[in-house]
């Protein structure tokens, strides 16, 4: 049997097709699989194509399968749409919905299923009987997540449940049933956007401002109910700017303070980074990326704001820019941005994308059971009263810092150029003096080798790196093909600044080297270029994004480099 | 504490109003209220007036042009027993960070807002600010005046406040410190979004305009009759600052013609 199912859903914009995959993916967690749900939108409100890729398994999902095993279509039209991203094949079976044109000739394997006017619910009973999952559950979710206590609603979703399901019992379908689990632990669901969200929390941040940008929002609505529930502070502001000048606001008081944007958003907040770093304000911007540049693709991913949070700004800026590639990492990194933005007094930025960030997944949920080790900051102590500056220059370069509202420690700081009092102070000496202390603070970082993940077979001499979501897809290509113990694999978590010693070993045996990015123009292969030495073989996959790597066409590259 | 001044040297101008200004917050208003220096957190902009907050020992963010009322918001939502100011100019809150203000006023988060007013971009040397009276924008404009006149003054601080419906409004000016402090004071004690306009002389880019304003000023008497300009086709009425119509009334003077000080409008406050 296999381990592995791939369901494409498809229709128009209002058709339920993500409440739908939603569900199944609910239902088969509490089952103990894990699921993965990748979500494909065009960006329209009502009316635009959405698809779902629905990936179920009986062990970690890294990756689904290209071509899918199970397709529901509540519309064609809109498949078409989708098509590169839900490819079929002679084995996928089609439920279509309705009467399909009499033009189209669908794939062999294709019934026509009628759901009728509730077609995601009843599309819910159908599925959940081709896939032997329990029908209590799925009711249990349609009364928590879809009817929320309106009685008319559930009875309405309820009878279209039991349709879906006698339209399966009356008809001959396969059933095509899940993989036999040998352990049956419930999973978690949550998507990357959610994970950094909860990640804050866990990290003691009790302040989030943001501006609404696709596709972000689920993680700023996550953050504006918890912290609403535990006393915290969310504000939604009237612009990318502002919601930055919220943030640092709310630090130099001594609140942690995160904000939550996409690319054009970290466009205009370019200014209040240059002052955070600068002014040395602690703070944690999270980036969900979406294909650039400009408006760009604001529904699909793409990995294309690198050079953007590296070097975006004036002057010269150091700031820390940080790269989770799978769910735990978005949790666990936003933790990590949180102390270091505390320990090193220096906005950090961490790199997710839409593929990261709103992908639904059912995992273990170890990650969010362990206690993590949460930093605060350096603060003056009772000699420096009265006689405090708020940039002396220490050993470690990171100055004791007062919070706003401390007796005996007010100070007065600014944008200019300053001395360590914070006072202005325009001269080369003094410039160069702070341009050091804030360059040199962020040195220990690159020797966090515990920030560069290894993955493979030690020996091999052909490497792959990656950052970022890519780091996932490169992992799960390997898994599934059984090319893994073939090359070895690194992925960065932190990419700036780059934890060279560790990149260099790493690098030091290879003969080969792959580098795959979503992006036209290989951001972090220059990028690398930049920092460290790279073997003479060297093959480079970058593409634009609007997609997500595809499973054959990592492969190809990677069996490319192994030639 | 009877003094908030530092020791850093001010870098304005002889003459300049801002000097009034940095003595009313640091010798009046701050004594007077006996607030710790601190629990006084201040946020400036970028310009000639945002210089203040080096000069006044408390918490002070000389941060970016036209952002000190996103800072000062963030900072009063995260820590709300501090009290919060904003400070700029006429460029950082109805050029740049024009945007920011009416969702402050919206949003009513206790906070005060000093603008100081003198007309001008100075510190990048003269040119034309978003308060800039039409008849001082120099031969230099690209727009037809004739054809299409521009409104005079082209931002009045007073109408902008009134029309957006801010909690407290008050119009000061820098050469009356006794007047000036009373407003501030009220200002910050005000529960809600404070704006308070300060006519502030620039003597080397404005500083014969300033004149003019000044010999025009005209106080506001709670409870006595309004002094009205010979322009106006209004009946004097008195002044009630608790009534939004007849804050509207006055925001129809123009400031070139009559530059009334005192509190326009002050909303209810959250008991």
């Amino acid at each position: 049997m296999r381990k592995d199912l791939t369901i494409g859903i498809v229709g128009a914009g209002g058709d339920g097709v993500v409440v739908l995959g939603g569900i199944i993916l609910k239902i088969a967690a509490g089952q103990g699989y894990y699921a993965f749900r990748e979500q494909h939108t065009e960006a329209q409100i009502r009316g635009g194509g959405s698809a779902v890729r629905l990936c179920l398994k009986t062990e970690s999902v890294l990756m689904p399968a290209d071509e899918l095993d199970i397709l529901v279509c509540f519309n064609w039209e809109k498949y078409l749409v989708f098509i590169k991203e839900l490819p079929i094949d002679e084995r996928t079976i089609v439920f279509y919905d309705g009467l399909p044109p009499a033009e189209l000739k669908l794939p062999a394997r294709s019934f026509e299923v009628s759901f009728s006017q509730n077609k995601n619910i009843a599309a819910l009973g159908f599925l959940a009987k081709v896939l032997s999952l329990p029908p209590k559950e799925a009711e249990k979710i349609i009364d928590e997540d879809i009817a929320r206590g309106k009685k008319d609603l559930l009875e309405k979703s309820l009878a279209a449940l039991k349709l879906g399901e006698s339209l399966f019992d009356e008809t001959k379908h396969p059933k095509i049933g899940l993989p036999i689990l040998e352990r049956q632990s419930p999973k978690i669901v949550l998507h990357g956007n959610e994970a950094a969200a909860r990640g804050a929390i866990k990290a003691g941040c009790r302040f989030a401002a943001s501006y609404p940008i696709t596709p972000g929002t689920e993680a700023t609505d996550y953050l504006k109910k918890e912290l609403e529930r535990i006393g915290g502070v969310y504000i939604q502001a009237e612009d990318e700017i502002a919601s930055m000048g919220l943030v640092m606001g709310a630090s130099s008081v001594g609140v942690k303070a995160i904000d939550v944007t996409s690319g054009p958003g970290l466009d205009l907040k370019t200014e209040m980074i240059g002052l955070g770093v600068t002014a040395e304000i602690p703070l944690v911007l999270i980036n969900v990326q979406r294909g650039g540049p400009s408006t760009g693709i604001p529904a699909k991913t793409e990995q294309s704001d690198l050079n953007q949070a590296i070097y975006g700004g004036h002057g010269d800026a150091p700031r820390v820019v940080l790269a989770p590639y799978n769910l735990e990492g978005c949790y666990e990194l936003t933790i990590e941005a949180f102390n270091i933005a505390e320990r090193f007094q220096v906005p950090v930025i961490l790199l997710s994308d839409q593929w990261l960030g709103q992908t639904l997944v059912a995992a273990d949920d170890d990650f969010l059971k362990k206690e993590p080790v949460v930093v605060g900051r350096k603060k003056p102590n009772e000699t420096e009263k009265n006689n405090y500056r708020r940039y002396l220059v220490t050993p470690d370069f990171v100055s004791p810092m007062a919070n706003a509202g401390d007796e005996g420690f007010t100070y007065q700081t600014r944008g200019l150029s300053h001395n360590e009092r914070g006072e202005p102070a325009q001269d080369h000496e003094a410039s160069q003096l702070m341009h050091d202390k804030r360059w040199k603070k962020l040195l220990p970082l690159k020797e966090r080798e515990d920030l560069v993940k290894i993955f493979g077979n030690q020996k091999s001499k052909v490497g792959i790196i990656v950052w970022g979501s890519t780091g996932q897809a490169i992992l799960g290509a390997l898994k599934a093909s059984g090319l893994e113990d073939r090359v070895k694999v690194c992925i960065p978590e932190l990419i700036y600044p780059l934890p060279t010693t560790a990149l260099r070993k790493f690098l030091k045996p290879l003969k080969k080297l792959l580098v795959v990015e979503l992006n036209y123009s290989g951001q972090f292969y220059r990028y690398l270029t930049s920092q460290v030495d790279l073997p003479k073989k060297r093959l480079v996959y970058q593409r634009a994004g609007g997609r997500p790597f595809g499973f054959k066409e990592l492969i190809q590259k990677i069996e490319e480099a192994l030639q | 504490m009877s003094d908030y001044k530092t020791e850093l040297k001010e870098v304005w101008c002889k003459g300049c109003g801002n000097y009034g200004i940095l003595g009313v917050l640091a010798r009046r208003v701050f004594p007077k209220l006996q607030i710790p220096n601190h629990q006084i957190c201040i946020f400036s902009g970028i310009g000639c007036s945002p210089r203040i907050t080096g000069y006044i020992n408390t918490y002070g963010f000389n941060f970016l042009h036209g952002r000190a009322i996103a800072f000062a918001q963030g900072a009063k939502l995260a820590k709300p027993e501090l009290t919060v100011l904003a400070i700029g100019g006429d460029g950082d809150f109805f050029s740049i960070g024009a945007g920011h203000l009416p969702h402050a006023v919206r949003r009513n988060i206790n906070i005060t807002c000093i603008m100081a007013n003198n007309f001008v971009y100075a510190l990048t040397k003269g040119q034309t600010s978003p308060t800039t009276p039409f008849s001082e924008m120099g031969e230099h404009d690209p727009r037809s005046f004739d054809e299409n006149p521009p409104v005079d003054p082209i931002l009045d601080m007073v109408a902008y406040s009134v029309s957006t419906k801010a909690s407290f409004i008050a119009q000061g000016i820098a050469t009356d410190p006794n007047h000036l402090s009373r407003l501030i004071e009220e200002g910050i004690k005000h529960r809600g979004f404070s704006f308070i306009g300060v006519l502030t002389a620039c003597p080397t880019y404005r500083g014969e305009l300033f004149n003019v304003i000044r010999e025009k000023v005209t106080y506001l008497d709670e409870g006595k009759l309004v002094e009205l300009p010979e322009s106006s086709e209004e009946k004097p009425w008195i002044h009630d600052p608790s009534n939004i119509d007849l804050a509207f009334k006055l925001a129809k003077v123009p400031i070139l013609e009559r530059p009334y000080l005192g509190v326009f409008f002050r909303g209810k406050e959250k008991l």
